[in-house]
Order: structure tokens, then sequence, then C-alpha cells
């Protein structure tokens, strides 16, 4: 994954040491594309911004914990918005109907960008050359993988979504995620 | 339950990482997570297969309220208001980061934005602070009437690709912004998917040095879907010149 410029780690190190510049500069390069994701599995702004807030304030105390051999600094960076967007959206208890609905608020925000999970996973096999890996996983399970990872949905709102039982749902995520892993791991 | 067996410890995290857990289960295997390093490497490890997913999110910037409320939370606007001042006066410079101060170098050459000279004084500071400007392919894509919409840029022996962009563009749902380089002497050829809107960044297939060195333009069409190798880009609905900076 390539690191975005600017460099991140120095400056999750400098924000380690207090350098408040750098954690704006960190923010900065990285808040727009973290908030996308936020929006993303939460359609709400308002909730969206709040998650991002509240992700700073943590990356701000936590950023000294950062390991830079275990993960490369976005990726730290954005499990811990997706963390906290899904700690959100489960404490809401908004499985049923609401989350199923797409005429939400912020709704605009998504659909304006740019299409659906399954071509947002399209997109990503295409940017990062792992395309191959996303043509063999099978279109349902491939569908089941971006409503899960893009939209935040667990099994059972998957089911609902696809109207497929739910052990047909986990059974093609699970296979469609052990074929993502096999390939990504014969690419590296 | 045993969570000795590796293959179900990973089936776990990857569907922790991916968030399809109910909350109990989520907080459970969080729990786990933090007493057993074998359940904690095996959440890393997806977060780390999976990350890139995220990468193609077209970016959204926040409000300045959200800077502000962290600033307050984390004692910035107690700690100096002398910076706490000068905060929304960098915000608006900070996207040129990543292409630093060479965007203003461009800026200033080409002269395509006419803008009060005051508030390129901050990226100014940041270029003497510099001392030089990486040698850089630089481009700006203007559209149909002439207005730049679009700043792609890449360090010479860099694979990174960053654009910034300046008016959001209007695509149709389910369509993307292909970029395309234009080389002097050969058919465009796809460089990668660039946002409608804010900034973004992707790796390119080589250095800029290998594929740009004899690109003398770049262009910007609406496609149905990331073009491949060899295919014919539709209309552009950007363009520009894409120039050495060094």
């Amino acid at each position: 994954m390539p690191a975005p410029p600017p460099p991140l780690a120095p400056l999750l190190a400098r924000t380690a040491l207090g350098d408040r510049a750098a954690f704006r500069v960190l923010y900065d390069a990285t808040a727009p594309s973290l908030l996308g994701v936020a929006l993303r599995i939460l359609r709400d702004r308002a909730r969206a911004e709040d998650v991002l807030q509240e992700a700073f304030v943590n990356v701000w105390h936590r950023a000294g914990s950062y390991r830079e051999s275990a993960s490369a600094p976005m990726t730290w960076l954005t499990t811990i918005v997706r963390n906290r967007a899904l700690d959100v959206l489960r404490s809401e208890g908004r499985h049923g109907a609401d989350s199923l609905t797409d005429d939400e608020d912020g709704m605009r925000d998504i659909e304006d960008a740019d299409g659906d999970p399954a071509t947002l996973l399209e997109r990503a096999g295409d940017a990062l050359a792992i395309r191959g890996c996303l043509d063999a996983i099978e279109g349902v399970q491939r569908q089941c993988l971006a409503l899960a990872y893009y939209r935040g949905f667990t099994h059972a709102e998957v089911a609902a979504h696809l109207g497929s039982p739910i052990g047909s749902v986990k059974v093609w995520l699970r296979r469609g995620l052990e074929k993502l892993e096999r390939c990504l791991e014969r690419k590296a | 339950m045993s969570y000795d067996r590796a293959g179900l410890l990973d089936a776990l995290a990857a569907r922790y990482v991916v968030g399809t857990m109910a909350p109990r289960t989520r907080r459970r295997f969080e729990r786990l997570r933090s007493r057993l390093p074998a359940a904690d490497a095996a959440a890393i490890a997806w977060e780390r297969r999976t990350a890139p997913l995220a990468m193609v999110v077209p970016p959204v910037a926040p409000s300045a309220s959200v800077w502000e409320a962290i600033d307050r939370r984390t004692g910035g606007r107690e700690a100096g208001s002398e910076r706490a001042a000068a905060a929304p006066g960098r915000a608006w410079w900070s996207w040129l980061v990543p292409v630093a101060g060479l965007a203003f170098g461009v800026l200033a050459t080409v002269g395509v934005m006419r803008s009060d000279p005051a508030r390129f004084l901050p990226i100014d500071e940041m270029i003497q602070q510099r001392g030089t400007l990486p040698p850089s392919y630089v481009g700006i894509l203007v559209d149909a009437a002439g207005e730049a919409r679009m700043l792609a840029s890449s360090t010479r022996h860099g694979r990174t690709m960053s654009i910034k962009v300046l008016k959001p563009i209007d695509v149709p749902a389910g369509k993307v912004l292909q970029l395309w380089a234009l080389p002097a002497d050969g058919a465009p050829f796809p460089v990668g998917v660039v946002p409608r809107e804010g900034k973004g960044a992707f790796e390119l297939a080589d250095t800029s040095e290998k594929l740009l060195s004899t690109v003398t333009r770049l262009a910007v069409s609406i496609e149905g879907a990331p073009a491949a190798a060899g295919a014919t880009p539709g209309p552009f609905v950007l363009q520009g010149h894409c120039v050495k900076l060094w």
C-alpha cells in the first residue's frame, strides 16, 4: 500500500511527542480520506464527523503506541476510524429497515461521489492491481465483501439486503475473504 | 470454544476486521485480542490486507468545526492561542503539502490562477524553509472553458501520483474519472482513477520518470469503469500540459 504523501510515519512520531503542527498536517493529509470511510459506513455526515473527531483525539493520545513495523500509518488510522464507526453503527441498534433504506440524509453525499460498494471494490482492484484477486471471487461473494467492508453490514444485514439466507451469506463472505487472502499473499 | 485453532482465530479476526460481527461478539473479540497476542496478530494481518480497500473511497472534506473541536479537546486552544489563531490560515494551503512548494512555483509561473499574492505567502515561506523544490512531473488540467480544475503531480522518481481537485467535477453515478497520459508520439494510456473532488493519491504502475518522460499532456475522461491498459479513452473533459519541474 503506497503511503500517501506527505510521509505519515514521521508525522505520527512527531505527534507522539506532542508536536501540534505535525498533528495538524497529519489531520489535513488524512482526514478527508478517513471521513469518506466513516461516511460510507454511517451514511450521516454529522455522525461521521463525530467519529472523525473522536478518532483524532484518540490519535493525539495514542500516537505513541503506533508501531510502524506492524502496519502502515494509513492502515492504522483507517482501522481506528473504521472501528469507531462500526461501534457507533452497532450501538445505535440501527439493524433493520433503517440501515437498508436508501433515502437517509447524507445518502446524497455518498451517491454523488461515486457508485455502490460493488463499484468501489472493482475500483480497488484496479487501483491496486489486485484485479485478478477480485475476479477470482464469484459475484455474490464479492457483493457480500463490498457490503460488509464499505457499508459495515452485519451478516444478517447482508442477508436481508441480498434476500439470501444468513447461512449462505456467512459461507460466501468466508470464501470471498479466503480467496482474497490467498491471492494477496501470492502477490506479496 | 477453543481459541487455539489458528484457522478459527483467523476467521474470527477476518469477521472482526471486515465488520460483520454482531456487537456482543465484537466486544468479545476485542477482549480476546487484548489478552491473546495471536488474536491481535491475526486482526492486524487482516487490517493490513483489507486496508487497500479503503484507499479508493472518495475523500470528503470535513467541516472546519471538526478540527476546531479536536484542537480544543487536545489542549490546542489552551496550550497556545497564537498557534490556534494561525490554524485557519494554514488549513487552506495544507493540501499543498504533498506537492509542497512546487505547486506554488507552477501556479505562479504558468499563471493559471489569478489570486491575491498575499494568499500564497504561507507557501512562499514554506519554500524558503525547504530551500528547493523537488524534481517533479506536474499537470494542471483545465476544462472546456479554460478553468483550472485539477492538479496532478508526482515526484520524478516516485510512484505516487497526487491529485488535488480544484473544483468538483460532475460525474454520473456509477462512472469514474480516468486520468490519461498523452505521449508526444504515441497513443494515450491510462494512469489511474482520480477523485471528483477533494484530494487523493494513487500508486503508479512504475516511476513517474519511466511513465511520463515522453508525456506532454494529461487528460481526464469519464468512463464506465477504470480503463485497462490498451483501452481507448472517451471524450476528454479535462486536459492540460504535463511539465517537468526541474
